[in-house]
């Protein structure tokens, strides 16, 4: 463990004894021991859960002078996972590690479930963000093409072109090119599509968390609603198919053809609904 | 050296100086502009039919009838039908009717989460199927002449192949048939929109779906603008600069951008449905497209097609939609080549007097 960590365990340490002599002191002290040679039963609860409390204390003191060599955050670790170039740079170093281990460890079936879809979605935040870093990437290193291919253009004319137009029109028609010719190729389509395919899953999950909400709060979920929708939309074409079946044998009946009733509004009622 | 030097320098000054006034023209144009200006869609019509959002329009007549069937136009989902008529002297529809055709056109509306669910049947068996209905049960007649753009070129190639008997006549503009000939003719800037959905699995487009609800606007939006760079970078700086000679020209350039801006979100599942069935798997012209339990094949249309491409359309690139000449069952089949891209066929100055008299001539010759 490295002295910084040490000296960070030490500390924590310090402050949990400190908590526990203040919430529990010891037994008649500053008390005359004399008058009460028996503990009552509360200081008999203390007592006991002043034991429990000590021996939890002393566990994860252990645990936490045990920890490998580089767990514990240090001072540039906390700077690296707060930094948002880290966040969104390609490889998020720690804080994408230790989602990763919490995300990846084990799974209760009702602990902790919100705080999973929070972590999830915090992944899946990183990981569109990095894809929109690798796609932003790309083009950066499309527009290098583009400038490159114009400064030699400018350098194939003999410098400069007379106006200021005559010099855009020569950036943006170079830029056409270059740009048509990159948006084709391989990397930028695959960045484009991993980008949105990011973006995608993070949104779903973004509605995980909302639909948790939603349940607990007593709230008709989104994907309630859409199955609502759906439901709705196939009971019409059912309706409509049994009203085209109803007319149809309406019309072997009549001996003239007759049309099926249509949905109109009242904007319209002289010619959608006259007819039968 | 200092010679040579001096017309430079004041060239350089008088650009600035053009540059100053126009940009102070500009202002003083825009802050004229007022939102009745720039107003799209303003035709005279009426609305005739109306089945959840999807609305018939039937326009008033503004010459003589020389065409006795009338014609539906269908725009498809991925932009507003607006583009038909985004002003008075840029207008399909207003050139049909001066040519004296008795115009529909079925607006879908704005999808919205709720119809995530809708389908191409939706669109081709109910929504498509009754606006003709409609039609027919007002004129008496068995059939109509229908009018599809792009993906509402879609919806009307299978509603044709599906109810043959209730079409007279098929044109198509923009429409894309063939989606794997988009490099067919090697060029670079043609056919992004193929190459970036082919890029996606299914499993993407669902997850994109079933997060979205839609296909949203926003996105298909940003992908049209990955297709011209140029056109993107330069929109909101040179090329509003060089509307400022002109209020007419900005004016058209603000219409434009008010028909962009209203993109709507295509409804998921029938999303689904052109990205994976149509884009990816290219199920239309392989007469594998199923539709409520049919399959759509192209070879059971056979009334008249007239298919309208534009020679730069690198949406659509031309090779895609005239793959249709080899698929269609009809055996009066004729396509027209129009100068300019997607949009620009319907919106360009030139194209005005060539699109609606090239449909009326040949209208005319099958009414």
């Amino acid at each position: 463990m490295s002295d910084v960590n040490k000296a960070m365990g030490e500390a924590w340490l310090a402050g949990q004894q400190a908590m526990l002599k203040a919430f529990f002191p010891q037994p008649g002290a500053g008390r005359d021991n004399k008058e009460h040679p028996e503990a009552s039963p509360l200081e008999e609860e203390f007592s006991a859960l002043r034991d429990t409390w000590q021996a939890s204390v002393a566990k994860w003191s252990e645990f936490a002078r045990d920890a490998s060599p580089g767990e514990m955050p240090t001072p540039e670790k906390l700077r690296e996972m707060f930094s948002p170039a880290s966040w969104t740079g390609p490889g998020s170093g720690v804080l994408d590690a230790a989602l990763q281990r919490v995300l990846e460890g084990p799974r209760y079936a009702t602990l902790w479930d919100l705080d999973r879809k929070v972590m999830e979605l915090q992944k899946l935040t990183l990981q569109r963000d990095k894809e929109v870093a690798a796609y932003q990437a790309v083009l950066q290193k499309a527009w290098n093409l583009v400038f490159e291919r114009f400064t030699k253009a400018l350098q194939a004319e003999g410098g400069p072109a007379p106006t200021w137009r005559a010099l855009t029109d020569k950036w943006l028609a170079v830029a056409n090119d270059t740009l048509i010719e990159v948006h084709r190729s391989d990397e930028f389509v695959d960045a484009q599509r991993r980008m949105l395919r990011a973006a995608s899953d993070r949104h779903l999950q973004e509605r995980r968390i909302a639909e948790a909400w939603c349940e607990a709060s007593h709230v008709p979920t989104r994907s309630e609603v859409d199955e609502l929708q759906r439901l709705v939309v196939e009971l019409r074409r059912e309706v409509r198919a049994l009203r085209r079946a109803a007319n149809a044998g309406g019309a072997a009946e009549a001996a003239t053809p007759p049309a099926r009733k249509s949905r109109s509004t009242a904007k319209t009622p002289r010619t959608t609904r006259k007819s039968t | 050296m200092t010679a040579r030097r001096k017309p430079s320098a004041a060239q350089a000054i008088t650009e600035l100086d053009d540059l100053n006034l126009k940009l102070a023209r500009g202002q003083r144009m825009l802050n004229r502009v007022k939102d009745e200006d720039v107003q799209i869609a303003t035709a005279d019509k009426e609305v005739v039919f109306r089945e959840d959002k999807t609305t018939l329009y039937r326009y008033k007549s503004t010459a003589a009838r020389t065409i006795g069937v009338p014609v539906l136009v269908a725009y498809g989902q991925i932009g507003r039908y607006t583009m038909t008529d985004l002003q008075e002297d840029r207008s399909m529809l207003r050139n049909l009717l001066a040519l004296g055709v008795d115009v529909y056109a079925v607006d879908w509306g704005s999808p919205t989460r709720g119809d995530r669910w809708l389908t191409f049947e939706d669109y081709v068996d109910v929504y498509l199927a009754d606006c003709v209905e409609h039609i027919c049960r007002t004129h008496g007649i068995p059939a109509v002449n229908l009018l599809g753009i792009c993906e509402g070129g879609v919806f009307s190639l299978c509603y044709a192949a599906l109810y043959p008997q209730r079409v007279k006549n098929l044109i198509l503009t923009i429409t894309p048939v063939d989606f794997h000939q988009d490099q067919a003719e090697g060029r670079l800037n043609h056919g992004f929109i193929n190459l970036w959905t082919r890029s996606l699995t299914d499993e993407d487009i669902d997850r994109l779906i079933e997060a979205n609800g839609n296909l949203p606007g926003e996105l298909m939006s940003h992908v049209f603008s990955q297709m011209t760079p140029g056109a993107t970078l330069s929109k909101y700086n040179v090329g509003l600069l060089d509307t400022f000679d002109d209020e007419k020209k900005l004016l058209n350039f603000l219409r434009m951008e008010k028909w962009l801006a209203d993109r709507p979100h295509h409804p998921g599942e029938a999303a689904k449905q052109l990205l994976v069935n149509l884009y990816k798997n290219n199920e239309l012209v392989r007469g594998e497209f199923r539709l409520g339990g049919r399959t759509v094949d192209l070879g059971d249309i056979k009334a008249p097609v007239l298919n309208v491409f534009a020679k730069d359309d690198h949406i659509i690139p031309p090779k895609t939609t005239q793959a249709l000449r080899g698929v269609v069952g009809s055996k009066d089949y004729t396509e027209i080549g129009l100068e300019g891209g997607h949009v620009g066929v319907f919106v360009s100055g030139k194209s005005q007097g060539v699109l609606g008299k090239g449909i009326v001539d040949w209208l005319r010759q099958r009414d």
